[in-house]
């Protein structure tokens, strides 16, 4: 009896329960590094504690044809729940994507399973329970499948679009007069010299809240062509402090990495 | 290199579930009571000349508690645990795409998955994690407790694999929108599609208090699975009555409404459709129903998993699978109260299309708003509408 090599394989299947997230289409205004979303192997996978990881491609997942061809389904759902509200887009910036409810956020989504092949229904029983949900005014796909029923992973396919939002959605920031916003003060360690002692205790990855914080210090980052020295003086932090909080999280390392590369900058390690 | 394997057994229901350990107990085989109630049924409305053939029998009795309401009351080391995980692995890789080609059924990939909500089911609250450490420090001798003994985790998973028995009867539940529902063989596994329902349902009654606050009732409950979906999103208002032919699905939505301690809210009634109805006619807020209906001739080249092993009660609707989707759309009239909702599930495209015709041409006057919805495959699945006021 190989132990080792049965616990190799069951390390694998319980401690990775990954999802991948689909290619981003061309809807790409939005995305400043859009080389982030076009898929590249190996491919980006988000895992259930929504941190991101480089993973090959070994599990392989059927997408077939996406639900929004299908224009009776659509006009359906629209008139129940699940609404294409693709009029967002004109005054929404990526930050206020982040404060809608999951139900207003769904409303601009369209949702989708697997490719129906035969029946379904009664016929069916094959746990088909994946969720696909396409953010239309950015165009950003969040996928789950790890789960056994379609409610679960379509609340964790939303809980990864939201991440997806953070870390590809830049707003534009203004430096000549900088502010850090309230969200991203409360993510930086409690020596920064700007945040105030109204900021309560440091909030980390664990914390819903942390991904607005992200983002807001990937918009300061973009905006400051990827330059950490620069973005730590503006946030009363020594460059080595704020390197370590980007160090701190995957996602977060990741997305800092890839938009200093698409700056010509060495990654942070 | 693998151990014998010897028949599964039962143990009595833990206290949780005690009111109802005796139904659960008493009752025979329920696929012999599925068979004698698909021919009452068969009398009673179709008419049908010749019964349909019994369901396959597995081969030892299914465990009735669900896996994961059992009590840790095992042990076994890591390294067994691993040992049963990787012979169940290379069995399921073994299958390929051999069940996919031949009906449609799941492949290696597919059932590895299954095989990781196993090991979900089977270890207990803690030892998911405990089980991480032992693999971690690569010590296979650590002790973890177990909701069943490894001799029926062989035994379970190869009736998964050699006899196609749905996984869901394997673990004894089906998750279904964000409930766990117990299932057991003589009661349909809800499926993903029919989660639609209940949210059809949230929809209309947002925008009428009316329908909120009224009776609700699922015909054909089967695990109760609509009826408890329903209870939750009417919060402190309306009721439900779920009602279905079989008495063993009476007695699993029966627990499947306590366990969620809905008792109050969702009365289960045993009966053929209208038949538990009676006295409530006129004064129903919304009828849901997924009866069954796959037409007769389409049965035996079903899914093993499905043709095999669920009721054929459930699915079998009639030459056309149309027989308990008309009986349905001509009662609904009478039993709703003006401006009461309805939504049936169907066999897609061509029944709902059918269903929408008959309501406007056949039902003249009694439904407005008659619509079709589709399921996320982008099938027509659903027909929905009211009662004209």
């Amino acid at each position: 009896m190989k132990v080792s090599m049965a616990i190799q394989s069951l390390r694998k299947s319980l401690l990775h329960r990954t999802a991948y997230l689909g290619n981003s289409p061309s809807i790409s205004s939005f995305l400043k590094f859009s080389e982030f979303a076009v898929s590249a192997r190996p491919r980006l996978t988000v895992t259930s504690n929504a941190t991101l990881k480089w993973r090959t491609g070994e599990r392989k997942c059927r997408w077939g044809d996406f639900c929004s061809s299908n224009s009776a389904h659509n006009k359906a759902l629209g008139s129940c729940f699940y609404s294409n509200g693709v009029s967002a887009s004109s005054n929404h910036n990526g930050s206020s994507y982040l404060e809608l409810t999951d139900e207003e956020l769904m409303k601009q989504c369209e949702m989708g399973t697997f490719k129906a092949s035969g029946p379904g229904g009664q016929h069916r029983n094959k746990r088909e329970s994946a969720v696909r949900i396409k953010h239309i005014p950015t165009g950003i796909i969040a996928q789950a499948v790890e789960d056994r029923s379609q409610h679960k992973n379509r609340a964790s396919a939303l809980l990864r679009l939201r991440t997806l939002l953070a870390l590809k959605v830049r707003n534009a920031v203004n430096l000549e007069a900088y502010s850090p916003p309230k969200e991203l003060l409360q993510i930086l360690p409690l020596k920064s010299t700007v945040r105030g002692s109204d900021c309560g205790p440091q909030i980390g990855p664990h914390n819903p809240k942390f991904m607005l914080g992200v983002q807001a210090l990937l918009d300061l980052l973009s905006a400051l062509e990827g330059s950490v020295s620069d973005a730590a003086k503006l946030l009363g932090l020594s460059t080595g402090a704020l390197s370590r909080l980007i160090l701190s999280d995957d996602s977060l390392r990741l997305a800092a990495n890839e938009l200093r590369a698409s700056k010509g900058m060495k990654p942070l390690k | 290199m693998k151990p014998s394997l010897r028949p599964s057994f039962t143990r009595p229901w833990p206290c949780i579930a005690s009111n109802f350990s005796t139904f659960f107990f008493q009752l025979p085989t329920p696929l012999t009571h599925a068979r004698n109630i698909t021919q009452i049924r068969h009398r009673h409305i179709h008419s049908s000349p010749s019964p349909p053939p019994p369901p396959q029998l597995a081969s030892s009795p299914p465990p009735l508690l669900p896996l994961f309401l059992r009590p840790p009351e095992y042990t076994t080391t890591v390294s067994d645990l691993l040992e049963w995980h990787s012979w169940a692995k290379s069995l399921a890789a073994s299958i390929g795409s051999s069940f996919e080609d031949s009906d449609n059924g799941p492949d290696s990939t597919l059932l590895c998955r299954e095989l990781n909500w196993l090991m979900e089911d089977v270890l207990d609250g803690s030892d998911p994690s405990l089980m991480h450490k032992a693999v971690a420090r690569d010590d296979p001798d650590t002790i973890i407790s177990l909701k069943a003994d490894v001799q029926e985790l062989y035994s379970l998973w190869k009736q998964r694999i050699d006899e196609r028995r749905p996984f869901q009867y394997i673990v004894g539940c089906q998750h279904w929108r964000d409930l766990i529902l117990c299932v057991r063989e003589g009661v349909l596994i809800p499926r993903p599609e029919t989660e639609i329902i209940v949210e059809l349902v949230g929809d209309v009654i947002s925008k009428d208090e009316g329908l909120r606050e009224g009776l609700w009732a699922d015909l054909g409950t089967g695990s109760g699975a609509i009826a408890i979906g329903i209870a939750k999103i009417l919060g402190n208002y309306g009721r439900v009555i779920a009602t279905d032919l079989n008495p063993v699905a009476v007695q699993v939505a029966s627990f499947n409404v306590e366990r969620y301690s809905l008792q109050d809210k969702i009365e289960v009634r045993e009966g053929s459709w209208w038949e538990p109805l009676k006295g409530v006619e006129g004064k129903v807020a919304g009828l849901v129903s997924n009866p069954p209906y796959i037409p007769s001739d389409d049965i035996s080249g079903l899914q093993a998993e499905v043709g095999r092993h669920e009721p054929r009660l459930a699915l079998d609707g009639g030459a056309e699978g149309m027989d308990d989707l008309l009986h349905l759309c001509n009662g609904a009239a009478s039993m709703l109260k003006p401006g009461g909702f309805f939504a049936f599930e169907t066999n897609g495209e061509k029944q709902c299309k059918f269903l929408v015709d008959y309501m406007q041409n056949q039902l003249p006057g009694s439904f407005c708003n008659v619509n079709t919805v589709s399921d996320f495959a982008g099938i027509l699945r659903f027909v929905t509408g009211f009662r004209n006021r």
